[in-house]
């Protein structure tokens, strides 16, 4: 693959960072494959894509949080390998990163110079750390004090401080990750200032973001991925909008997904959430999920679909409304927010991370399977373990393993997937909660567990998902709920939903023309 | 310029009840038993507070980075009898390099291989005394007589301990609120992987907090053996778990990073009150180690973890 | 150890690789059992005599017991180090004659006090999420202080004559104590391997996370399971007080430390309940014996604590090694 390049990177003295042909997996995913592409000094270069497209990753190469497989980084012309983050630090490259690194029990001043305290005598020099730190702020435009203690600060206050410790770095290349998630108007207005300054300066600033106004605002150069590939970096001015969207999206959905149920679905709800408040401060939800169909919670990373669907778990608990369960016979069971009574009411849950949260590594399959079916078992019974259906399952489910008694630990990520979703099945809850139901999954293994969790839903069941990728919820998903800073702010159909849409809903909040019902 | 109040403490963790239980117990003391403000019970409560808050300090540095020691106390018996038994000029190295052998054990087993703080420093505790008890079987020996003239000579009308304590608390006040060092201990005790991103080691101070809690448990044996004269391989069992309460009612987060030297002398004294004051009302010394398992229930519980387990 | 082996299964036996690993797998205790079987047959073959066998056997049944409370504990990722405290008491309502009740009153009092300090233990884990090894520690301090400074106005008696038989008596030559500890190992072993309540603290071990968020009963499970520890506490305890014949403030004393150590010799480790209740019991009479092969080698006390300490040590730095490689 061919890399954006005026003249030879290696050769152009302007030319500060080039990307060669990296490759990194985690697993049996590719997060990035094959992307070259060059960064010059004195420009603000954008990293675009769509989550998951490999923007973060890339930039944690960068920073030397990950290595890559294969290919090479050349700084200034040499290829480098930094062993961590302290080896890219050294070598100039100073990050903003996503989410927040500030330590919450050190001041201001303390967290912009850790690791390199001014020092007089072998002591730190507490009053040049401040007045240096005040210093930065006052460059940057932050009326915030010095000496407060970080954890007092609130969040968006506490992302400026990040943002400051990009103008504390001495570095030739400066990375802000996603700088702007959780910053108000004034805050993005310090922001493109220091980035100008920076600039001036002489850096190279690599600006990770998908929000369009600011990439056509503040950068020079845009790079766009999309499923860990390159796809183009050009000068911003030659892009518009509409270039820029259908770049970053559109792709083909082939027959990945299973057939949406073309009978007209039942109207009774399996699940409603009413005024539901998540998390404090985000607005109210209302919404339900209807016997038989897949409700997707889609939107970008950080706005709350996920705290959304773990305070439907009981997970987390809810800051205020009502969640309610029926079942079959339509009789309503309240939610509380304790796990074991949202099991017991059927609703499963199936965590993003299976390693952390969802399966028992060192456990069996059937094991793992098991613990579903003693989910309103008297923990002094007897435990009757149904093998029979745990190996009809595992063979419906086309789970490929040696058999029953293997270790979970040793499966593939698909496989594993889909012994989580065994284990609720064969504990006969009716409403499944998913996160990111594919994730670390092979596009085989994918395609099957969409179609196991249809085969729910037209078995009567009720699936609610979030995802971070577009293409699951308008291929899976019978409606589409678009969530922006927590609010529902658009209901889709998912046989009329497209990718644009999508995005233009989740990156710009509340548009005229959507209706929410 | 700002609407943020500088915060009085700090990351000191102090709060109503570390600055407010010394107080009470202090009023409480004065007003109830005639003898306590008595020159003699003032110097008793001295020595008994001396020991206990050298190895409390130890225990505060381990407690920033989210550790814990109890195998401290063997380590002050080991040092008991070490100085009983080998001759004065090689005693106190011997002690201090076995202390520090004891640490590294611990720090390695923690930072290097994982193991959970409690179970391996539960392991060297039962080891370590079980050392002790190898070299002397019970109390007895003799002490090098400089050490007894260093923990019981007074110096202008101030008892040694005094200066043990002021020394002690200077350096560790130093070396926690003004060194690059301490300021780490602090970043990495709130959260090691943020610590990490923002260029902070993480491997080699773990280790050198296990070192420095150990060297304080072999120091604050080295004031006990002196005043008391003699060496005891059991001297040092209460301190292990006293100093973790002393520390946890001083203020400091045993989930790591907020703690301070002066909320370590106000738990420590009020330990010491408590156990003093139970001595002047009369009551057995063996019901105020109950109550010091209680206080130690009660202070833990006052800190609320994230996760259930060890 | 190397490629060839694998690839090439037709050119070389298989089976001493498999029977290498069986053995690599089976808890420490079997064959720590063995090697100091045999090394006591040559530098102390006296130890070996059926009688003195027996004796070590019957003098490992407290422990034993204690160890089968102490692995349900650690399967499911906590501790229990109040043994000592639990002993003490019980010691000290069956021989201080405080309460002047009939014998099965205390026996049934002393149950009942166990169900209570594992119910507090538990409290103080869950609900407040202290750490089980500060919270029984702490137990142990507050139930030894209190027993310890009781005993000054009343010091502890003879045993009541059922225990003392139980602790030491023999039908034929096989000793009461050893039946007790059977009778109590073997309805357990059964309880943990078919009820419900056994897969639960195999969940917790194995992820108390995935436990949490599947909706497991997770803190009422660690309240059976502290209470049953305490419980068996308290039997072991009457073994001891019986054997004795008569209570004292040592009772019990190195009870959790000991049942720690063989439970992580009897092959059960933090979160894994893969040694069974076999593995932990053959560890409780490895530990017996090995004490009184110290004693012979006249190491005494001291050596005793050492290797506990160097056990426990030892097999949390191997087991947090293994655990480690295949999450990097």
């Amino acid at each position: 693959m061919t890399a954006f390049a005026p003249n030879d990177p290696a050769a152009d003295a302007a030319c500060v960072i080039a990307f060669r042909d990296i490759t990194k997996r985690f697993g049996a995913i590719t997060a990035l494959s094959g992307v070259s592409f060059a960064g010059y000094r004195g420009t603000v270069h954008a990293i675009t894509g769509e989550n998951g497209a490999g923007k973060s990753t890339l930039m944690k190469l960068l920073a030397g949080v990950f290595t890559p497989e294969s290919g090479e980084i050349l700084l200034g012309g040499k290829a480098v390998r930094f062993g961590g983050a302290l080896g890219a630090r050294a070598a100039g490259i100073a990050t903003v990163f996503q989410e927040l690194t500030l330590l919450p029990n050190l001041t201001v001043a303390e967290n912009l110079f850790l690791g390199r305290e001014p020092r007089r005598f072998g002591l730190i020099d507490g009053r040049a750390m401040r007045e240096r730190a005040q210093a930065v702020l006052d460059r940057v435009g932050i009326a915030l004090d010095a000496d407060v203690i970080c954890g007092d600060l609130v969040i968006a206050e506490q992302h400026l401080v990040e943002i400051a410790k990009g103008a504390v770095a001495d570095a030739d290349i400066v990375i802000y990750d996603e700088p702007t998630a959780a910053l108000d108007g004034p805050g993005v207005e310090k922001l493109a200032r220091l980035i100008a300054q920076q600039k001036q300066d002489g850096k190279l600033i690599f600006y990770i973001s998908h929000r369009l106004d600011e990439i056509f605002r503040l950068c020079d150069t845009t790079t766009i991925l999309k499923d860990g590939k390159h796809v183009t970096t050009r000068p911003t001015r030659e892009l518009t909008r509409d270039d820029l969207v259908s770049l970053m999206v559109g792709r083909e959905l082939g027959h990945l997904f299973p057939r949406r149920n073309p009978r007209p679905r039942r109207q009774d709800p399996a699940l409603s959430v009413s005024d539901f408040t998540a998390e404090r401060g985000r607005p109210p939800v209302s919404f339900a999920v209807l016997r038989g169909e897949i409700v997707g919670l889609a939107g970008l990373e950080g706005h709350g679909q996920r705290e959304i669907l773990r305070a439907v778990a009981g997970l987390i608990a809810a800051d205020g409304g009502r969640a309610q369960k029926y079942d079959a016979s339509g009789k309503v069971t309240p939610l509380s927010p304790a796990v074991v009574a949202t099991a017991r009411a059927g609703l499963g849950l199936i965590p993003e991370d299976r390693k952390l949260e969802g399966l028992y590594q060192p456990l069996s399959i059937a094991q793992n399977i098991a613990l579903g079916m003693l989910r309103r078992a008297p923990m002094a019974s007897r435990a009757r373990i149904d093998q029979d259906r745990i190996r009809a399952l595992m063979g419906e489910m086309n789970i490929r393993a040696r058999d029953a008694s293997q270790i979970v630990a040793s499966l593939s990520g698909g496989n594993q997937q889909k012994v989580m979703i065994g284990r609720w099945l064969a504990s006969g809850v009716d409403v499944l909660l998913v996160e990111e139901p594919t994730r670390g999954v092979d596009v085989g293994a994918k395609a099957e567990i969409y179609r196991l969790l249809r085969e729910f839903a037209d078995h009567g069941g009720a699936v609610l998902i979030t995802s971070s990728e577009l293409t699951e919820h308008i291929g899976l998903c019978d409606r589409i709920l678009v969530v922006h800073d927590g609010a529902l702010v658009a209901e889709l159909a998912g046989e009329d939903a497209d990718e644009e849409t999508i995005m233009r809903h989740a990156l710009m909040g509340r548009p005229a023309a959507a209706a929410v019902s | 310029m700002t609407r943020h109040k500088k915060r009085l403490f700090g990351r000191s963790g102090l709060g109503v009840i570390a600055i407010g239980l010394p107080a009470a117990m202090f009023l409480l003391l004065s007003l109830g038993t005639p003898d306590f403000f008595s020159a003699r019970n003032i110097a008793n409560v001295n020595s008994q507070i001396t020991a206990l808050l050298i190895v409390a300090l130890g225990q505060l540095i381990v407690a920033l980075i989210g550790g814990i020691d109890i195998s401290v106390g063997s380590v002050i018996s080991l040092t008991s009898v070490v100085l009983a038994s080998l001759s004065a000029s090689v005693a106190v190295p011997v002690a201090l390099i076995l202390a520090a052998l004891v640490g590294l054990g611990n720090g390695l087993g923690v930072a290097v291989f994982g193991v959970h703080p409690l179970i391996m420093t539960l392991a060297s505790m039962i080891f370590v005394q079980g050392f002790a008890l190898l070299i002397m079987s019970a109390a007895g020996g003799t002490v090098p007589p400089l050490l007894i003239a260093l923990a019981k000579t007074n110096i202008a009308g101030l008892p040694a301990g005094f200066f043990w304590c002021v020394s002690a608390l200077a350096i560790v006040a130093v070396l926690l609120h003004k060194t690059a060092f301490g300021l780490r201990l602090f970043a990495i005790g709130a959260n090691a992987q943020s610590a990490a991103l923002s260029g902070v080691g993480v491997r080699a101070p773990r280790l050198a907090c296990y070192m420095l809690c150990s060297l304080a448990g072999a120091i604050a044996g080295v004031y006990l053996t002196g005043r008391i004269a003699s060496g005891d391989p059991t001297m040092g069992e209460p301190f292990g778990l006293n100093s973790v309460t002393a520390i946890a009612l001083g203020g400091v987060q045993l989930s790591g990073g907020v703690g301070s030297v002066i909320g370590v002398v106000l738990g420590t004294i009020t330990l010491g009150l408590i156990s003093n004051g139970m001595n002047l009302v009369g009551v057995s010394p063996f019901f105020s180690a109950a109550l010091t398992g209680l206080l130690l229930l009660g202070a833990v519980s006052l800190q609320r973890r994230k996760a259930i387990g060890i | 150890m190397t490629d060839s082996i694998i690839n090439e299964p037709a050119l070389r036996s298989r089976w001493p690789r498999v029977l290498g690993a069986r053995l690599a797998n089976l808890p420490i205790s079997y064959l720590g059992t063995v090697a100091l079987l045999l090394g006591a047959g040559l530098a102390r073959p006296n130890l070996l005599q059926p009688f003195l066998l027996l004796l070590i056997l019957r003098q490992a049944a407290p422990l034993g017991i204690a160890v089968i409370g102490q692995s349900l504990c650690i399967r499911m990722l906590s501790l229990d180090l109040s043994f000592g405290g639990i002993a003490l008491v019980v010691s000290y309502i069956l021989t201080s004659g405080l309460l002047r009740l009939p014998e099965s009153e205390l026996i049934a009092l002393c149950l009942l006090f166990g169900v209570v300090v594992g119910a507090v233990n538990a409290f103080f884990i869950t609900r407040l999420r202290a750490s089980s090894v500060i919270v029984t520690l702490a137990m142990v301090l507050i139930l030894g202080g209190i027993v310890t400074a009781l005993s000054q106005y009343r010091a502890p008696g003879s045993a009541p004559p059922m225990l003392r038989y139980i602790g030491q008596a023999r039908i034929g030559i096989f000793p009461v104590s050893v039946m007790v500890w059977i009778a109590a190992l073997v309805p357990m072993a059964w309880f943990l391997r078919r009820s419900v309540f056994g897969r639960f603290v195999d969940a917790i071990g194995a992820n108390p996370r995935a436990a949490w968020a599947s909706g497991i009963p997770y803190i009422r499970t660690i309240y059976v399971g502290h209470i049953l520890s305490s419980l068996f506490a308290v039997l072991s305890a009457f073994l001891i007080v019986g054997f004795v014949g008569f209570g004292s403030l040592s009772t019990g004393a190195d009870l959790a430390l000991n049942s720690l150590a063989a439970v992580i010799l009897g092959g059960v480790t933090f979160g894994s309940g893969k040694g069974g209740v076999i593995g932990p019991a053959v560890a409780a009479f490895m530990l017996m014996f090995s004490f009184n092969l110290l004693t012979s080698f006249g190491l005494g006390e001291p050596g005793k604590e050492m290797a506990q300490g160097a056990i426990i040590a030892l097999a949390a730095i191997a087991y947090a090694a293994r655990g480690a490689a295949p999450a990097a």
